[in-house]
Parts: C-alpha cells; sequence; structure tokens
C-alpha cells in the first residue's frame, strides 16, 4: 500500500501541482489573513461605535424620561414645604402631580411621624392612578408603617434625592404578570431645614423597560438593566427577571468576568467588555442611568456581530479551498498532458534500452523543452541506431575475418610439417617442431624435408604477428620450398629468397631465418643465418652454434649471405627456436631470458632426450613461467637429432678407371661381377650396370673439360641389404642432384647432354647423394636389393 | 385588562402583597371555616415568606409525614395584613416558628408559648459593615435592623459593647445598606447575608461580626404554639413536632429533592430568589441545626442557651423578668 506521501512522490505533474497549490495557499493565508484581520477590526470597531450609539441613545431616553419625574417632583415639593400649616393641601398636591403627569403610577407625601399632631403617627398623603382614575388616600397605619420603608428612610437618611430600587407589583388576576415600580425620593424640609417627611414619585418603568429592551442592534442581542443590588430589572429571561443578580450565578460556578461586569456596572462605569455570558461569547457594552444608580447593558453575541463575517470568511474560505483543490486538479491534469510526451518518451526510450532499436519515438511539433528533447531522442536514436548498424557490420565482418583467420590458421599449419616423427623408416634422424601462434595465425615459420640424402631445415620469424607476418611468412616458406628444390647451399637459398622477397617488400617487413642442410650419410651441416638467434647444440651440454649474424631477410636485395659449415657428432640435437621463446614475458612484463632457455635444456642434453621430450619440456618451463600472462608473441621451436646407423659392410670393391670410354667394359664386368657376388638377379643386375654406367660415362664425358687427364673411381659396398655404389672424382664440381628431371616429352636429338642420364640414375636407384668433399665430387647411389 | 394598583402600604412590606379583594375572600374563608375545622386540621404557618428556611416542614407536608402521622397539616404563610403570630393569636394558625428571644419576648408580654420542637442549635445573626469596616469599631453608626422584631441580641451587644449604634428599622431586603443610606445592618447568615454576596457585595472576617462567636450562641428558630392551644392537642402537638422533626431528617440526607420541594413552594409564593440562593439558604440553616459541641442534630433547646439568652435581655431590658426553661416547654 502506498502511503499518500509515496503517491505524490511518484509523479511530478502531483509534486508540481502540490508545490503550485503550497505556494498559491501560503499567498492566499497571508492575503485573506491580512484582510481577515483588517475586517475583523472594522467590524468589531463598527458593531462597538453602534452599540454604544445606542446605548447612548438608550439611555438618553430613558433619562429624559426621568428627569421628567423628577422635574415634576421638584415642581411640586416646594409648594409642599409652603403649606405646612395645611396638611390636607398635601392630597391635593400629591393627586395635582399625577394629573399632570398621567404616565406616573403615584404619588406620596409622607411625613414624620406626629409632624401634624393632629393627625397622629402616620400622615402621608397619596394618590395613584388605577387605570386613569386617580385615588387619593392617607396610607400610614400599624399594619404599613411608611417611615419604615426604603422609599421613605433613602431619601431621609441620605438627606438627597434619591431613585429607589425597581420593585414590581403583581397582579393577581393575571396570576404571574408583574409591573416594576421605581420611586424618586426627596426629603421634605422646613423652612429651617430640617428634615420632616420625604415625597415620593412612582413611576412604571413598563415604558423603560420596553424601551431598553427594545435595544437590539443584532438579531440575538438583548438588553439588561441592573439595580444598585446587582438585581435584573431588565432581563429577557423571566427566571431571571427580579429573581436574580448579575452575581448569582457565578456564586454556584465561579465567574470572574461576569462578577468583574457586575462591578463595572454597580460602580456607574462606562465601558465594553468581551466575556462569555450563559454560556455565548458576547460583547457587553454597558452605561449607568443617571444618577439612578442602576445601569443598563447591551449584551451582544459575537456570533451576531461577526456572524456576516464569519459567514463571508466560511465562503471565501470554502471557495479557497475547493479553489485550491480544483487548482491541483486542473494542474495536475495539465501538467500530465503536457508532461504525456514526455512519458510516451520514457516509455519508448524503456523499449528502446531493452534492445528494440526500430521503436518508433512519435515525432512532436511542439517547440518547448519537451519537444527538443524528443527531437533529441529522435536524433540519439537515430545516431544510435546507424552506430549499432555499423556495429554489427563491424561485428559481421569482423566474424568474417576470424572465420577467414581460422581458415588461414589452417592452411597455414598445414603448410607446415605436421606428422611426427616424420621420417619413422629413417634410424639415423629424428626431428620435432611446432609453433604456437600468439594470434590466429603466425608470422613464424619452420620446415623441413629430405632430399638426396640431405636434410633441409629451416625456422624464420617475421618481424610484426597477425595476418601480414603470416603472408610474409607464407611467401618466405614457399620461396624456401622452390629455392632448395635444387639448391642445396644454404647461402644461396637464402639469397634467392631474399631477392624475392626485397623488391615487393613495400610494407618493409623483415624475416629472420635460420636454414641448414644436412648431409645424413655424412653428418656434415652447412648453415646459414640470416639475422636469427644462433641456434643451441645439445651434446652432455649446451653449446650455441657459432653463426653470423647477418641481416634478416627483406631489408637488403644484394645483401651477400654466407654459409657456414660443422660436422654432427652422433647424438647431438640441434634446438632452434624463435624469440617467442627467450623474450616470452610473464605478468610483470619480465623476460624468460635465455638463461632460462639454457638451464631448461642442460637436463635435456644430460638425459639425452629426443626432440619431441625436449619440446614439451621446454614448453612446460615456458608456460610454468609465463603462467596466465597473454602470449606475446609466436612461439616456434624445432629440434632435431643425428644418430646415423653403423654400416656392417660384407663387401667392399673399388675400381679406379682413367676417364676414357674406351674402360666402361671394365666397369659393366665389375657391376656385374658384384651383382653377381650378391646374388642380384639379372634385371636388376643390369639395371644397376646401366646407371652407373651413365654415372661414370657422364663423369668421364665432363669432369675434365680442359682435356686434363683424369681419374674416375667407383666404390661398390654392401651389408646384404642395400648396395652402395660411390663414384668419385676431382673433376670440376658439379652436382647431378641439382639437375631438373629430363624432359622425356622431347626429340632425343632436342634433350641437353646428360639431362637423361641423371634421370635414369634416379629412376633406377633407391637414392642418390651428392656431396662435393676436398675438392671431389663424391656420388652415392643406393640400391635396395633385398 | 384590569391592572389592579396596590395601595403603597403594600409594596415595600416583607410579605408577600395580596390582592385585597382576595384577601378579603381568604380572610372570610380562614373566619367561616377555622372553627368547623379546627379539630380536623392543623395549620401551620412559618414566620416568614417560603424559603429554605422552613425547608424540613415542607418536606414533611410533601413527603406525606404529617399525613403518616395522622395529621391534616396546611401551611399557610404570614400575609401582609396578618404576621404569623397574629394568626396565632387569632388561633388561626396552631404552629407557628420563632426565634427564642423572639418567643421569650412574647412570653414576657404575657402570652405564654410552648416550644415543641427546635431546630435551631446556633446563632445565625451577623453584623456586615462596610468593606474593610470592622463592626465593633462603628461606635454610634446607623445599623439596619429587622422592623418585624428581630435583633433583640443585637441591641444587647450594642449596649453591652458600648458601641451605641444608632439602630435603623428596614422592612425587608438589604436596600438601604447597599444604597449607602446605613453603616452597617444586621443580617441573618442564611439570608441577607446571601443577599449581600448576590449583590455583589465583598464579605469577609473583617466586614462580618458573627454573634455566636462573641459569647451570643443563642439558638433561634423553634417551632411554638400558645400554651392554651397545646394543653389541649398535646398529642397533636406531639405528632406534628415528630414528622416535622423527620422532614429535616430527611431534608438534611435529601438536600437536592428538598430544594425542589422549596423552589416549588417559592414559585407558588412568587418569592423573588432562585435556587441559587436557596440552596445556600438551605445548607446553612441545616449547618446552624447541628450543635456544635455534639456535632448532632439534637431538636432541642438547651437550657444553658436559654438562660443566657433570659439574662441578657433581662440585663438589658428587653424583657422585665427571666423566661425560663420550663417555660418555654411543657413544664
Amino acid at each position: 500500500m502506498n502511503s499518500p506521501f509515496q503517491y505524490i512522490r511518484k509523479s511530478l505533474s502531483r509534486k508540481l501541482s502540490l508545490w503550485i497549490v503550497l505556494f498559491a495557499a501560503v499567498i492566499f493565508n497571508v492575503a485573506l489573513g491580512f484582510m481577515f484581520t483588517q475586517s475583523l477590526k472594522a467590524v468589531r470597531e463598527e458593531a462597538i461605535s453602534r452599540a454604544t450609539k445606542e446605548l447612548d441613545n438608550t439611555v438618553l431616553r430613558v433619562t429624559s424620561l426621568l428627569d421628567r419625574v423628577e422635574i415634576a417632583t421638584n415642581n411640586t415639593d416646594w409648594l409642599v414645604t409652603r403649606h405646612l400649616n395645611t396638611p390636607d393641601s398635601m392630597f391635593v398636591y400629591s393627586r395635582r402631580i399625577l394629573q399632570n403627569n398621567p404616565d406616573l403610577n403615584g404619588c406620596s407625601i409622607a411625613f414624620e411621624p406626629y409632624y401634624f399632631r393632629d393627625r397622629g403617627r402616620y400622615f402621608s398623603a397619596y394618590s395613584f392612578n388605577d387605570n386613569g382614575t386617580i385615588l387619593t388616600t392617607q396610607e400610614g397605619n400599624d399594619h404599613y408603617e411608611y417611615f419604615y420603608m426604603d422609599w421613605y428612610q433613602t431619601a431621609k437618611l441620605l438627606d438627597r434625592p434619591v431613585w429607589t430600587e425597581p420593585f414590581f407589583d403583581f397582579n393577581p388576576d393575571d396570576i404571574y404578570s408583574k409591573e416594576m415600580i421605581a420611586s424618586f425620593c426627596k426629603p421634605l424640609k422646613d423652612n429651617a431645614g430640617e428634615y420632616i417627611g420625604t415625597i415620593s414619585v412612582d413611576m412604571s418603568l413598563k415604558w423603560l423597560s420596553e424601551t431598553i429592551s427594545a435595544v437590539k442592534p443584532y438579531p440575538n442581542s438583548y438588553s439588561i438593566m441592573i439595580g444598585e443590588g446587582g438585581t435584573f430589572f431588565v432581563h429577557p429571561d423571566p427566571q431571571k427577571l427580579l429573581y436574580q443578580t448579575i452575581f448569582t450565578e457565578t456564586l454556584a460556578v465561579p465567574d470572574p468576568e461576569v462578577s468583574a461586569l457586575g462591578h463595572a456596572m454597580l460602580n456607574g462605569e462606562e465601558g465594553m467588555r468581551e466575556l462569555e455570558m450563559d454560556g455565548v461569547d458576547s460583547y457587553v457594552f454597558y452605561k449607568p442611568l443617571g444618577d439612578t444608580g442602576w445601569s443598563v447593558a447591551i449584551v451582544c453575541p459575537e456570533s451576531d456581530i461577526f456572524g456576516g463575517y464569519q459567514h463571508l470568511r466560511r465562503i471565501v474560505l470554502f471557495i479557497v479551498i475547493i479553489g485550491l483543490l480544483l487548482m491541483f486538479f486542473v494542474f495536475s491534469r495539465v501538467v500530465t498532458s503536457e508532461l504525456k510526451p514526455l512519458m510516451l518518451l520514457a516509455d519508448q526510450t524503456d523499449t528502446i534500452a531493452k534492445g528494440s532499436f526500430d521503436q518508433l519515438l512519435p515525432e512532436d511539433k511542439r517547440t518547448d523543452e519537451i519537444g527538443r528533447l524528443n527531437h533529441s531522442f529522435i536524433g540519439m536514436q537515430k545516431s544510435l541506431r546507424k552506430y549499432i548498424d555499423q556495429l554489427q557490420e563491424t561485428t559481421a565482418t569482423k566474424a568474417s575475418i576470424e572465420s577467414e583467420l581460422k581458415v588461414a590458421s589452417t592452411i597455414q599449419v598445414s603448410m607446415l610439417p605436421r606428422i611426427f616423427p616424420p621420417f619413422p623408416e629413417r634410424k639415423d634422424i629424428d626431428l620435432y617442431a611446432n609453433m604456437k601462434p600468439a594470434k590466429e595465425v603466425g608470422g613464424d615459420l619452420f620446415d623441413f624435408f629430405l632430399r638426396d640424402e640431405k636434410l633441409f631445415f629451416i625456422i624464420g620469424d617475421v618481424s610484426g604477428k597477425g595476418v601480414p607476418a603470416a603472408m610474409l611468412m607464407a611467401v618466405t616458406h614457399s620461396l624456401f620450398r622452390a629455392a632448395s628444390a635444387h639448391e642445396s647451399d644454404p647461402a644461396i637459398i637464402i639469397r634467392n629468397i631474399n631477392e624475392t622477397v626485397c623488391p615487393d617488400n613495400s610494407s618493409s617487413m623483415f624475416v629472420t631465418i635460420f636454414l641448414g642442410v644436412l648431409d645424413l650419410p655424412t653428418g656434415h651441416l652447412r648453415y646459414c643465418n640470416a639475422g636469427h638467434d644462433s641456434p643451441l647444440l645439445l651434446n652432455g651440454g649446451v653449446t650455441e652454434l657459432k653463426c653470423l649474424p647477418n641481416l634478416p631477410v627483406g631489408i637488403l636485395a644484394d645483401m651477400k649471405f654466407v654459409t657456414q659449415e660443422c660436422d654432427l657428432t652422433y647424438g647431438t640435437t640441434l634446438f632452434l627456436y624463435t624469440d617467442g621463446l627467450n623474450e616470452a614475458m610473464n605478468k610483470d612484463y619480465e623476460q624468460f631470458g635465455m638463461e632460462r632457455v639454457t638451464e631448461l635444456l642442460k637436463p635435456c642434453a644430460e638425459q639425452e632426450m629426443g626432440p619431441r621430450q625436449v619440446l614439451e619440456h621446454v614448453l612446460d618451463g615456458v608456460r610454468d613461467f609465463v603462467q596466465d600472462a597473454e602470449q606475446s608473441d609466436d612461439l616456434t621451436m624445432l629440434a632435431l637429432r643425428y644418430t646415423p646407423g653403423e654400416f656392417a659392410t660384407i663387401l667392399s670393391e673399388r675400381l679406379t678407371l682413367s676417364c676414357d670410354l674406351a674402360r666402361v667394359p671394365e666397369l659393366n664386368d665389375f657391376i656385374m661381377s658384384i651383382a653377381e657376388k650378391l646374388g642380384m638377379d639379372a634385371p636388376t643386375s643390369a639395371q644397376v650396370q646401366l646407371a652407373v654406367e651413365e654415372a661414370v660415362v657422364n663423369v668421364m664425358n665432363y669432369a675434365y673439360p680442359d682435356g686434363r687427364k683424369g681419374f674416375v673411381t667407383i666404390k661398390a659396398m654392401s651389408d646384404g641389404h642395400e648396395l652402395r655404389i660411390v663414384v668419385i672424382d676431382s673433376g670440376t664440381a658439379f652436382d647431378p642432384t641439382k639437375k631438373e628431371k629430363a624432359d622425356v616429352t622431347l626429340s632425343f636429338e632436342d634433350r641437353p647432354i646428360g639431362g637423361l642420364g641423371i634421370f635414369l640414375v634416379r629412376e633406377i636407384m633407391d637414392s642418390i647423394n651428392y656431396e662435393r668433399t676436398d675438392n671431389r665430387n663424391i656420388l652415392t647411389m643406393i640400391k635396395n636389393i633385398k | 385588562m384590569s391592572y389592579a394598583r396596590i395601595p403603597r402600604c403594600f409594596k415595600d412590606h416583607p410579605l408577600k402583597p395580596f390582592f385585597v379583594k382576595k384577601l378579603i375572600l381568604f380572610v372570610l374563608f380562614f373566619s367561616a371555616a377555622a372553627v368547623a375545622m379546627a379539630q380536623e386540621r392543623f395549620v401551620f404557618t412559618p414566620q416568614w415568606t417560603a424559603q429554605a428556611q422552613f425547608a424540613g416542614y415542607y418536606v414533611a407536608q410533601e413527603q406525606g409525614f404529617y399525613r403518616d402521622a395522622g395529621l391534616e397539616v396546611e401551611i399557610v404563610h404570614p400575609s401582609l395584613t396578618q404576621s404569623a403570630m397574629s394568626r396565632i393569636r387569632r388561633n388561626e394558625s396552631q404552629a407557628t416558628t420563632l426565634q427564642l428571644c423572639q418567643a421569650m419576648e412574647i412570653i414576657d408580654s404575657g402570652i405564654p408559648m410552648v416550644n415543641i420542637l427546635q431546630t435551631s442549635m446556633n446563632n445565625a445573626m451577623v453584623i456586615v459593615s462596610r468593606r474593610g469596616v470592622d463592626p465593633l469599631t462603628q461606635k454610634g453608626a446607623r445599623v439596619g435592623i429587622w422592623s418585624a422584631g428581630f435583633g433583640q441580641l443585637a441591641i444587647c451587644m450594642s449596649i453591652k459593647d458600648g458601641l451605641d449604634y444608632e439602630w435603623i428599622r428596614f422592612a425587608n431586603n438589604v436596600n438601604l445598606f447597599i444604597k449607602g443610606a446605613i453603616d452597617a445592618t444586621l443580617a441573618m447568615s442564611y439570608n441577607e447575608y446571601y443577599q449581600l454576596v448576590q449583590a455583589g457585595y465583598e464579605v469577609t472576617d473583617t466586614n462580618v461580626y458573627r454573634f455566636c462567636d462573641h459569647g451570643y450562641n443563642v439558638q433561634e428558630d423553634g417551632v411554638y404554639m400558645t400554651r392554651e392551644y397545646y394543653n389541649k392537642h398535646k398529642e397533636q402537638a406531639r405528632k406534628f413536632a415528630e414528622a416535622s422533626r423527620r422532614g429535616w431528617e430527611w431534608a438534611a440526607e435529601h438536600p437536592e429533592e428538598t430544594l425542589d420541594i422549596v423552589m416549588k413552594y417559592v414559585e407558588e409564593n412568587h418569592i423573588a430568589t432562585n435556587r441559587v440562593m436557596q440552596d445556600l439558604m438551605l445548607k446553612d440553616i441545616l449547618r446552624l441545626q447541628t450543635d456544635r459541641e455534639s456535632g448532632e442534630r439534637e431538636f432541642r433547646l438547651r437550657p444553658d442557651m436559654v438562660k443566657m439568652a433570659s439574662d441578657l435581655m433581662v440585663e438589658y431590658m428587653m424583657i422585665d423578668k427571666e423566661v425560663t426553661y420550663e417555660q418555654l416547654t411543657e413544664e
């Protein structure tokens, strides 16, 4: 369940509207508060002025009535004091007052006991108005000792004119109707200034009461009048009228405010008080009624005075609250509607963010911030779309390249020898190699092959990595194969490669190469180094093969490369590698280094490990060193171990002939006798005879071109399994193995000299080998005889 | 509407103003009926207008205690022309209430009276002076006194303490004092005293003198009948006293209901008072009924108080000779 707070927080429109409405509420509050305060003040002042005016008017009217009574009394009392010698005239005077003032109720002219000795203890001339009929009587008697009455005694004791406290008469016919009477009493004095009695004029307070009660400045306001004893002489509540004083209820439940009002009124003060009268908050305006000692008050309920104001305030507040709510509602709606595109945008952006890049954003025609935002989003989406397309394209391209690279890698790997051991039938040579490219395709190469009892091998490292390097590597590999097909001198082979690579090397790439040609029958190694690391020789210990540095291939087209030579002894392992080995790096960018390589190889040399074991041992060592670090360069290694076998001779014969074709029959006999000794069949014997004759005739014809007399020696050896025939001469160096195969499609006449001969030799014999040693050409031909 | 003007002589009378014609009819009725019904009916007239001062009798009437006692009691308040004592003298009423000193005065004047029930155990009279003025310092001051004839003790005290008050007789209210026409006034603690309070008058320990606290604690209200009547109707008197006492005891236990009954009488008699005043009066009357020493409602005359009152009144010549406890009681 969301709290209202959360409900508002979740919506910008609600938040915004609430802020606006709150702000408006504050402004309204301040403005209305000021207005209300001012109006309240004005209403209050108006009420005070109004009530005070009414009170003043009322008091004035009532006082003028009371004044009339006083004047009437004053107009009579001097007559009384002038006619004290005629007591009966008092009846006339008392009667005349009533006759002259029909609204007066009665008049007593009363004297001290025994004042008129002849009239006894009581003499009070009393007239009263009985519904227009004026009755006159002497009122004093034993039951009514008037001289103890308040009206009589008050004037006497105070020695001044005075109004009595109002009192009331009952009308027994009406059971409970009552009329209030008040008397104006004035002491009578004789000529000597001695008190002789009291003249008292009664007046019904009916009119006064009505006049005061009628003062009603507000619908629920009412007037009261209290006497000197606090008694209510005018009050709308009959329970209180005459029965209670203003203090009565404060005796039961103390009410200091009402008590204070009562005292103020009794003290003849004039003013206004705010207090609670009979449970109603009221404004009470009070004023004394002349010299009577009575006090009149108007009680105005606050709700009356401020009724209109409160009503207005309620309406205004209602309008404001409704207005604010409406405002909130309308603002919410307007802002929601204004923000609708934003919501839509948010939703659609969400959708886009989830990957639906094709989601169409609505085109907004507005020019405000939201419109701009919309345009920006559309622009962003377009850019994003474009970017994604490009990315997809690139990714696809990359994938395609990757797949091509995979193919290239496969091709590259397939170009290199993959089958190990490569020469399982041979006991004199064991070889193992591998290449571990840093990327899909490598820039390293290695290769080897056997030709005419010679092992051609190469290891190289193209500058750079990746595809370009692989390309150059492929080129180099192909050139190696091509160049070494008919050439056995490493320097020449490298030179050929270099000459081909250099002119087209626009990308300034180069390749370091170590190329070796090992003559298997003799263990004689010819090699040429083109800027590559020197191979290591493992022969009990680890030594470096002495190499001239030379420049790598691909730098100088006319670079002269030099062939070096050495002989491998039995059991020697030649270890070739690229810089991916010694420069292999671990995570701390520390290189593996030659020292570690040498250390690794020492046990291999001591234990006379085979090439495969050596390589695996080295790889393990490198892996331990590199750990998880990414391979930084291609790593290629090649190891070959030379173990020539013993030839167990059962037949060894030789024949030396001068280079004279006439001696050829001797050669034939020699071969036939050998064949006979070895028990060879006739066709084989004939073929071997033909091959040897071709080789020897070739020497006889071409070895000594300057006419110099020369010799040719033919050695025949057999171990029972094969027949080895070695043709030795000291003539011009000539390597028949270099000759390309004879083109047998040509006519006999068109064939070059000797070309067919060596073709025959190759065809007949199982293997041939040429070596030039000590300025002698040594051609070895081998035929398996069993 | 015939609005009857009441002769002026009635206006300020303490008693309820009655219309003359009605009054005559009333008197005629009683004159004729009184003789015929005297045997059956018992008229009780309290000495003042209807107020809580007589609550016990109203209660006894309203709760049927009189009826239970086999009495047919009628409570008739005194009228303008007939004070309670004048009714007693004419045998129009059989019993009334009197203050002890009043009763002594009456006996001393030659009308033997018998106290058949004493309700008050304490004196309620006070002198109230203007604010801040101690009544005892106002030598020769004009002091209001009831024209109806209470205040014997005050007169004794004024002489005894050498205060020489000038007594101004007033009819029934405190208007003279309020108007400032007199310096001080006598008041009953349950009536005029509260009228002054109700008029906003400030009463303090300084300006109020309580007789009960200055060696004048003389019992006040009791129910009296003439000895002549009493001697013939002892059983009736006993029953009335018994039922009245029961009424007072009930009133003490049920002040709120009692107040309701009082207000009923007040309203019937159009007395210009109110419930608040009657409540205060009832409480004070009940307080006065408890003897200070025993702390109980004893309903008896105390011989010591009788003696004290009699001695004082004799000494200050309020009465000619001693009125004894025995004279007041059944003898």
